[in-house]
């Protein structure tokens, strides 16, 4: 490259000057070819941005009952798809500077005399010191890391404009004493809490509008039937009218659910209103559906069905009319669910036994498949803001959940122990409701 | 009166007598329940044998022994159908000829005892999601539950539930579990 040599003459700079706008302008598609490479070749389509993160004081030290502030924030980072940490245990601006970290979040810790702690937590520019945000939580020694998550996604906010996932939560399946039950956590997998606590089988968490509960199937009555249940509240059988019910999927907007019903040997999604349990058949086909999801706006309807004699995935519009065929490659294309971003697709695939997860566009084209050669790769599940996708796998021998990008990259393990299946996500919590 | 019922119970008692004698072999003898018209016949002398024959004791003994023999039989055959399950090949729901042979002599017997009840549970191996197996559970059950249905067992004794993959008989990631978790089993009831 040209411009470097600081003895040249004064006609050399100019030519070379010439050179360089005549090889910026011949060079232009050259470098949208090279971004087109970087994608081809599978390096992260992310574009994350370093921040830096630096230890909070602490006036005297502090027990932190599952990790320093800092420790949060870095893999608040990390797992966000939006950043990269640059971790430093002191102000450095040659190492921010180095690592394009232009901002960077620390803050000061105090233990209260009632047991609480005060947490001041700050975003500053890396360069002029500025303080961009400023946020203060006095929180018992439990709360710390939600206080945290929350000072997080105000940092997304902040420097993105968008609404975080640092405080929203999973549900999943846990096998307790050879037992399934559904649990809650934290996106990153602490905080974990069960939810059901009954000697049958509970599968197929997911979240009520608005997180007020959850929807979920229990075996109780020796049959799969969906339940409801809302967190420190009571649980309640829905569509009793049904013998066999299944796959819940709620509607964003409203709140309605969509769900499979077995009647006769014939499997068919309705709908229906959880609060006065009515419900009226969705789609009139003869073909077997299962696991229903709403798009985004809830608009459309994506679900699976047989009808083409292996499990495939079909949209449909909101009404149950205009059936069309998303998924065409391999024989076994199931429980896909819809981007928030709107834009794509992300769906388990079956070959030679094994499951792998896929994404595609909305019309079937342009498959990427996110993950292969560990083990198999299920129950897909968005994060709301559409940036990352939790799964459980068997690659590690027994089944745990893993966050990843969208694009496969930078998966992340969540959970040990026991065998843990089937996360959903939940949507974005009100701000207000977060402490 | 009198007379007729001294019959109806020699009657009974005959086809008690010659029930217990074939105890062997009990469920291949259909006799008890249309026995009791046979024996009679009013050119036989039966004061006299029912005098010899039965003490009151004898028939409540015979009452016990019945009630003895017949729970003993009822345990044998919930036993039969209970422990025999219908195999399914990898995500189909069709009935092989081995399960057409299996389910024949399950109906047989459910044919004959109508005081069964029979949950089908329709079950599958470990592959695939959760949602689709409980559909292909759903039909196994139900393609078993049609086809006693059709041998002459009454529906309503017949309830189709699935489990998915939710209770594999097997643990295991091969085809030896697979092929023992892709089937249909019988849980029974009495009324």
């Amino acid at each position: 490259m040209p411009a470097r040599g600081g003895r040249d003459n004064a006609t050399m700079n100019k030519i070379k000057l010439l050179f360089l706008f005549v090889a910026m302008a011949l060079s232009a598609p050259t470098f949208a070819a090279i971004d087109t490479i970087a994608v081809d070749v599978g390096i992260s389509v992310f574009q994350t941005m370093p921040i830096g993160i630096v230890p909070f004081e602490e006036e005297t030290a502090i027990k932190w009952s599952s990790e320093a502030p800092h420790k949060i924030l870095a893999r608040d980072a990390n797992l966000s798809g939006r950043f990269e940490a640059v971790p430093s245990d002191h102000f450095d601006l040659v190492l921010f500077s180095k690592k394009r970290a232009r901002q960077y979040v620390t803050g000061n810790a105090t233990k209260l005399s009632n047991g609480k702690i005060k947490l001041d937590c700050f975003l500053y520019a890396a360069e002029t010191k500025d303080l961009l945000l400023g946020e203060s939580y006095t929180v018992k020694p439990q709360d710390v890391r939600q206080a945290v998550h929350s000072f997080f996604d105000k940092v997304v906010y902040r420097l993105f404009g968008e609404r975080g996932i640092a405080t929203t939560k999973l549900a999943y399946v846990s096998k307790i004493n050879g037992l399934k039950q559904v649990m809650v956590a934290d996106y990153d997998g602490f905080s974990r809490r069960q939810i059901t606590r009954d000697s049958s089988i509970n599968i197929m968490p997911v979240w009520q509008k608005n997180n007020n509960g959850l929807v979920y199937v229990n075996f109780r009555r020796n049959r799969p039937n969906l339940y409801a249940i809302t967190f420190g509240g009571k649980e309640t059988p829905l569509f009793t009218q049904f013998a066999q019910t299944f796959s819940p999927a709620v509607n964003p907007k409203t709140g309605e659910l969509l769900f499979s019903v077995t009647e006769n040997g014939k499997t068919e999604i309705y709908r229906g209103d959880m609060k006065n349990g009515s419900a009226q058949k969705f789609l009139h086909l003869k073909s077997n559906q299962v696991s229903p999801s709403w798009s985004p706006f809830a608009s459309e309807v994506l679900f699976t069905s047989d009808r083409g004699g292996s499990p495939q995935v079909y949209a449909v519009g909101k009404d149950g009319t205009d059936v069309r065929r998303i998924t065409f490659m391999g024989h076994y294309n199931e429980r896909a669910s819809w981007s928030p971003e709107g834009d794509r697709i992300v769906y388990t695939s079956m070959d030679d036994g094994k499951m792998n997860i896929y994404t595609c566009a909305l019309d079937g084209t342009d498959i990427i498949q996110l993950t292969s050669n560990a083990g198999n790769n299920e129950h897909p599940s968005w994060s709301p803001d559409g940036k990352l996708i939790a799964f459980s796998s068997d690659r590690g021998g027994s089944y745990q959940i893993y966050i990843m990008r969208k694009d496969g990259s930078s998966v992340t393990r969540i959970t040990n122990g026991n065998e843990n299946t089937s996360p959903t996500w939940s949507w974005f919590f009100d701000e207000k409701k977060v402490k | 009166m009198d007379r007729i019922f001294k019959l109806a119970l020699m009657g009974t008692a005959i086809v008690f007598l010659v029930w217990g004698c074939s105890k062997e072999k009990p469920e291949t003898d259909p006799v008890p329940k249309t026995a009791p018209e046979a024996p009679v016949d009013s050119t036989l002398n039966l004061d006299a044998l029912i005098a010899d024959t039965l003490s009151a004791d004898s028939l409540a003994r015979l009452e016990a022994e019945r009630l003895e023999a017949d729970r003993a039989r009822l345990e044998e055959l919930i036993n039969r159908i209970m422990m025999e399950d219908v195999y399914f090949d990898y995500d189909r729901s069709d009935l092989t000829e081995n399960a057409k042979r299996l389910l024949a002599q399950v109906a047989e017997i459910l044919v004959n005892e109508n005081r069964f009840t029979v949950i089908v549970e329709g079950h599958t191996d470990a592959r695939g999601t959760e949602d689709y197996n409980i559909s292909l559970g759903a039909r196994r059950s139900t393609i078993v539950r049609d086809f006693l249905i059709a041998y002459g067992v009454d529906g309503r004794r017949l309830v189709p539930v699935s489990y998915g993959k939710e209770r594999p008989k097997v643990q295991g990631n091969d085809e030896s579990a697979y092929s023992k978790n892709r089937r249909a089993h019988f849980r029974v009831t009495i009324e």
